[in-house]
């Protein structure tokens, strides 16, 4: 029988909540699973009291040791799961789009904090390489 | 034919006989009024009524003064007689004058609202706090010694000066004679609220204490100008002259600042009693309870009479520490005693609220955050082990099997009981 790490949708109509479970690929989505991983919120909360430039987050509780050992015995992430274990580096992202999402969205943070007189120095160093590019190209 | 209707019944010259010193504004209004209506028009009642003739009259005699708002003075109809003068106003006092006093020196007079006078003497400063009347009327004579010494410096101005308000004067409704305006904290007290809180790091009742504001006001206040810091932060737009206008019309508490020297004897004004009881509910009804003579029945046992879980009205008060340091008075301990159990008490506060905030950021940086495009996503490590043997433990991690919802079940409380400030 194929172990599998999937999301059980609990929750109300137009509220989900998902456990993250451990359970034989042929049962029931919502059957009493072998074991509760953790919890998935996928309904944004707001950001924290007193964080003023705070970014809306999604509250996920999860199990990690017992996640890494299910999958280092085979259990199989559907792609959902897979996406949740791949950001707290259990398993290699599936996709990397979401990498290198996070890359852009790291970057651009980085660059909204710099303050202005160093944001301009990256300006003039691209100046530099156009010109050099030029020059390549002449 | 209503127009003509209209100029039969209206004359003019009556409503304004009643009044000869203060002539009608608008006595066309009404003919004005016939011109601009329209065949079309849905309004249903075009004629000159009683009604509106008193309306008419009454704005153009008694109720003139209410249109231009009185500054620095709350405006409500019990201030003004039947006439439409106003009943505080001494006889050298003119309207037109005090408008063109506060024009002169209104940088003058923000500052001076602030800052009190040093010659008030510390016993005669508000203490009642049993009595909101008492309160009311201390901190109205407290700013009435400031205008009176105020107006002493400048002698020449002195008859045409305007009193503070009495007790009559905040009467917005007339009919309702036992309804008065309350003070509302004023900007700078609620900054120094704010300030002593979370830049001192005082804890809320000792704030609530220095202040005079009650518990409740007090963690309001720090809410919602943090509210305000982070709007301001983000640059969102703040309705500041809304505010500030409508703060100019009701009575406020004003603040003040014991660092400067000028307040060196004066004590906070009192905005409202801080240590009253909350009547719970299970004491509403009356209760009998026999009790043997040899008893020792005290407030703890009547707190038990009424419900099990109901601690003594000693316990339940805002403010417990208040009472314990009046028996440490009444015991005969030395100032110097009395100090040091009091600084004892204020480390001991301090200590627990550090170890709260040291829990709460220990728990977040326990947190993995991974940022990505639109929300980042918060990881909590928990562990499986929490359902328990049988895997029925509420304290488990995830929704639960094979226990039935119980969100539909009386008394389910749904919403939300307390707020993160």
């Amino acid at each position: 029988m194929v172990l599998r790490i999937r999301l059980a949708r609990f929750g109300k109509k137009h509220a989900p909540f998902y456990n993250i479970v451990v359970a034989h690929a042929r049962t029931a989505r919502n059957s009493r699973p072998l074991e509760v991983l953790g919890t998935y919120d996928p309904k944004p909360q707001a950001p924290r009291p007193g964080d003023t430039h705070g970014r809306p987050w999604k509250d996920i509780k999860l199990d990690i040791s017992r996640a890494r050992y299910w999958v280092g015995v085979g259990a199989q992430p559907s792609d959902t799961a897979w996406r949740l274990l791949s950001m707290v580096g259990i398993l290699e992202p599936q996709y990397r789009v979401g990498k290198i999402q996070g890359q852009v969205v790291r970057a651009d943070s980085a660059a909204k904090s710099l303050v202005p007189e160093q944001t301009t120095r990256p300006a003039v160093e691209a100046l530099d390489r156009v010109e050099e590019v030029k020059a390549v190209e002449t | 034919m209503p127009l003509r209707l209209r100029s039969a019944k209206f004359s003019p010259s009556s409503a304004s006989s009643q009044f000869p010193s203060c002539p009608p504004t608008r006595p066309q209004c009404i003919t004005q009024s016939a011109q601009l209506s329209r065949d079309f028009s849905q309004t249903s009642c075009q004629q000159i009524t009683l009604r509106r003739r008193k309306f008419y009259e009454w704005m153009n005699g008694p109720g003139r003064q209410l249109k231009e708002p009185l500054p620095d003075s709350t405006n409500y109809l019990g201030a003004y007689d039947k006439y439409g003068n106003l009943v505080r106003a001494g006889p050298g006092w003119q309207r037109n004058n005090a408008k063109k006093e506060v024009a002169d020196n209104a940088p003058a007079m923000k500052a001076e609202e602030v800052t009190k006078d040093p010659e008030a003497e510390p016993e005669k400063a508000p203490e009642g706090q049993e009595d909101l009347d008492e309160l009311e009327l201390a901190i109205r004579e407290g700013e009435a010694k400031e205008k009176d010494s105020k107006a002493a410096s400048k002698a020449e101005k002195d008859d045409g000066k305007l009193p503070p308000e009495t007790a009559e004067d905040l009467r917005p409704f007339p009919l309702n004679q036992y309804f008065r305006s309350q003070p509302v904290l004023s900007e700078d007290l609620r900054e120094a609220i704010y300030k002593r809180v979370k830049k001192d790091g005082a804890t809320v009742s000792l704030a609530s204490v220095e202040f005079g504001v009650s518990n409740e006001r007090v963690g309001a206040v720090v809410r919602l100008k943090q509210m305000e810091k982070e709007w301001i932060a983000q640059g969102k737009h703040l309705a500041i002259p809304y505010s500030k206008a409508v703060l100019d019309m009701l009575p406020t508490t004003p603040f003040i600042d014991p660092s400067q020297a000028a307040n060196k004897g004066k004590r906070p004004i009192t905005h409202e009693p801080i240590n009253d009881l909350i009547v719970h509910p299970a004491t509403r009804q009356q209760l009998f309870v026999p009790v043997s003579e040899s008893r020792h029945f005290t407030r703890v046992d009547a707190g038990k009479a009424f419900d099990n879980a109901l601690l003594p009205a000693d316990a339940r008060i805002p403010h417990p520490e208040l009472i314990q340091a009046e028996r440490e008075v009444s015991q005969g301990l030395s100032f110097d005693e009395r100090l040091r159990l009091a600084e004892a008490r204020l480390a001991k506060d301090q200590a627990e609220k550090k170890r709260l905030e040291d829990a709460k950021l220990a728990e977040i940086r326990a947190q993995k955050v991974v940022p990505k495009r639109r929300w980042d996503f918060v990881f909590k490590d928990v562990s499986v082990e929490s359902v328990g043997r049988d895997g029925r433990d509420y304290k488990g991690v995830g929704w639960r099997y094979g226990v039935p919802h119980e969100d539909r079940k009386k008394g389910q409380v749904k919403i939300p009981t307390k707020v993160e400030a």
